[in-house]
Order: structure tokens, then sequence, then C-alpha cells
């Protein structure tokens, strides 16, 4: 599989997603105009990805700010993730926040609430 | 007679406005304007998560405004648009948006043109959200998330939720005639 990246926007995180290295990151903002247009090729990859590799997943997230739109699109990320863990594949979540960003952490803590089977871990910085 | 500017910015500025725009808004205004209101309201680095809140709540009016607003214009559905490069300049919304200062905080709100038929539901969603605690609207906001919109929602159909979860105050929601067809639909936010 082709490794996918995009750059970051103003309003749109970068996606660095690398099967080689079953490392992926998403970090930025996220408030695009077209929040299905920006995340469906997102979960086409993912979706392919998950189908075609045994290796436990690592997902980096560091967002600091999302909006509606785009939290409905991350549950449904997670919700992916979630349900290979569920299978018996090893996912772990990191969701990265700035010590003195509470909305991002508390973003983080309801996400890590909203799964059952993957390993959500947050951990705070302060650089 | 008319007013001039300075008429304009005396009365502005006696009620505290930081911002206010009336005309399109468009993804790349929004962009803009979000982002200088975020970095520009903190006066100082405990104000960093009041910034936040008034730029999120910002961003949801905004994106109403691009959404809801009757007077609008969208972008040819056969525009060329690579992935990453939404026709942000060809689509928006007409709309107001003005951020005033308090005393603790700070006032948002945003108006637009809406038709008279989309008022009822409106207001029946906001009288909900506005009933809860702030744990019954944690709780709600999680279940719709999970749920996904109603059919009538061009988002997540999450926003007014997450403008109520951010505020200090129950939504205040102004609907004015304006003909028989449209009303000028405002919510105003206290953060």
């Amino acid at each position: 599989m082709h490794p996918y990246y995009i750059p970051a926007t103003k309003s749109s995180p970068e996606i660095n997603f690398d099967p080689n290295a079953d490392k992926l990151e998403i970090r930025g903002e996220s408030y695009p105009e077209n929040c299905s247009q920006f995340y469906t090729p997102v979960f086409e990859w993912l979706e392919q990805y998950l189908n075609n590799t045994n290796a436990p997943i690592h997902l980096d997230m560091e967002i600091q700010y999302f909006n509606s739109s785009s939290s409905k699109a991350l549950m449904d990320l997670f919700d992916m993730l979630d349900e290979a863990a569920g299978k018996g594949k090893s996912v772990f979540v990191n969701w990265h926040y700035h010590e003195d960003n509470e909305t991002a952490q508390e973003c983080g803590e309801e996400f890590q609430e909203d799964v059952l089977h993957l390993d959500f871990k947050l951990t705070s910085f302060n650089a | 007679m008319n007013k001039s500017i300075l008429d304009y910015y005396n009365y502005l500025d006696q009620d505290g406005v930081v911002f206010y725009f009336n005309g399109p808004v468009s993804h790349s205004v929004l962009e803009g304007f979000g982002d200088i209101i975020r970095q520009n309201v903190a006066t100082s680095k405990s104000d960093t998560n009041l910034a936040r809140k008034v730029f999120a709540v910002m961003v949801e009016q905004m994106q109403n405004i691009i959404a809801y607003s009757i007077d609008k214009k969208e972008a040819a559905a056969d525009a060329s648009c690579g992935a990453g490069q939404p026709p942000s300049e060809y689509t928006y919304g007409t709309g107001q948006i003005l951020v005033q200062r308090e005393e603790d905080g700070f006032i948002v709100a945003c108006s637009n043109r809406i038709t008279t038929q989309q008022a009822e539901r409106i207001r029946q969603k906001v009288e909900q959200i506005n009933a809860m605690s702030k744990t019954e609207l944690k709780d709600y906001y999680r279940r719709q998330r999970k749920a996904g919109p109603d059919k009538e929602s061009m988002g997540a159909g999450l926003g007014f939720i997450e403008m109520a979860r951010k505020a200090k105050k129950p939504l205040a929601i102004d609907f004015s005639p304006l003909d028989d067809t449209a009303s000028l639909f405002s919510v105003t936010v206290n953060v």
C-alpha cells in the first residue's frame, strides 16, 4: 500500500499515514469547508489498510481545535478502529494535547469514553 | 440623514464591540476572521481558553451562515475542485457577525435571513437544548454524534449543542419577520 499524505491547511489537519512503519498521524486544526469531502478519502485509505495489515496500529493525534462536523468524522474514525480492535487487532491511539488547552483535553477524554476495545491514551505536553 | 462611518464607529465602540461584520461569508473569510479574533481577544494567558471558546462559537455560527442563509451563492457542482481544494471563493452565505466584550466574557452573535418554514424546526431544537444542564448537554452531544444528523441538517447536526456547551447562559434566539416568506434569525451566545 502507498503512504497517504496531505499537508495541513489553516482549517484541515496534516494526514500522515505510513503503512510501512504502521504509523498514522493526524495533526493540526479541523474545520474544513466540506468535512465529508476531506475525510472520505482518509476513511477509504484506512479501511483498505485495516484489511491488509496484521501489525499493531499506532495513531498519533494532535488536534488543537475541531468543529462539530469534524467531531462526527473523528468519532466515525475511532469507531472504525474500535471495530478492528474488537475483532482482535492491536490498536493504540495517543491523543496529544497542550496542557493549557482545556478543550483539547476534554474532547480527548470524551472520545476515550466512547470507545470500547482500542487502547486510547491521553498525553499532555507543554512545549 | 444617513449615518456616517464615524457614527457607526461611535455606536459600536460605546457598546464594547470588538468585531462586527455584515456581508457575504465564505470559508476563506471564516478562516481569516476566526483566526484574527482568536489571537486578539486574549489579552492575557489565562484568557486563552476563553479566546478558544469565542473562536469555536464563531466557527459554528459562520458555518451556519454559509450553509443556511437564504442569501447565498453555491459553487457550481462541477467546478474543478481536486481533493483539498474546495471552491471556497465561490460559495458564500450572507449574514452578520458580532463579537462584543462584556465585563466577564464575550457575546458572540450572528444573524442571517431564513425562510419562515425553517424557523419552527430551529426553535424546537434550541428550546430542547436550552432546557438541558451541562451534563445532559454532554450526553446529548455524544448520543447525537454516534447517531448522526437528521436529514435536514447539512453538517453533523451538532452546531447548536456545541454552542450551548461553550455558553454561560442559554442560547438566545430571535426570529424577526421581514416579509411573508423570510425572517431574520439570530443566535446570541454568552461565553
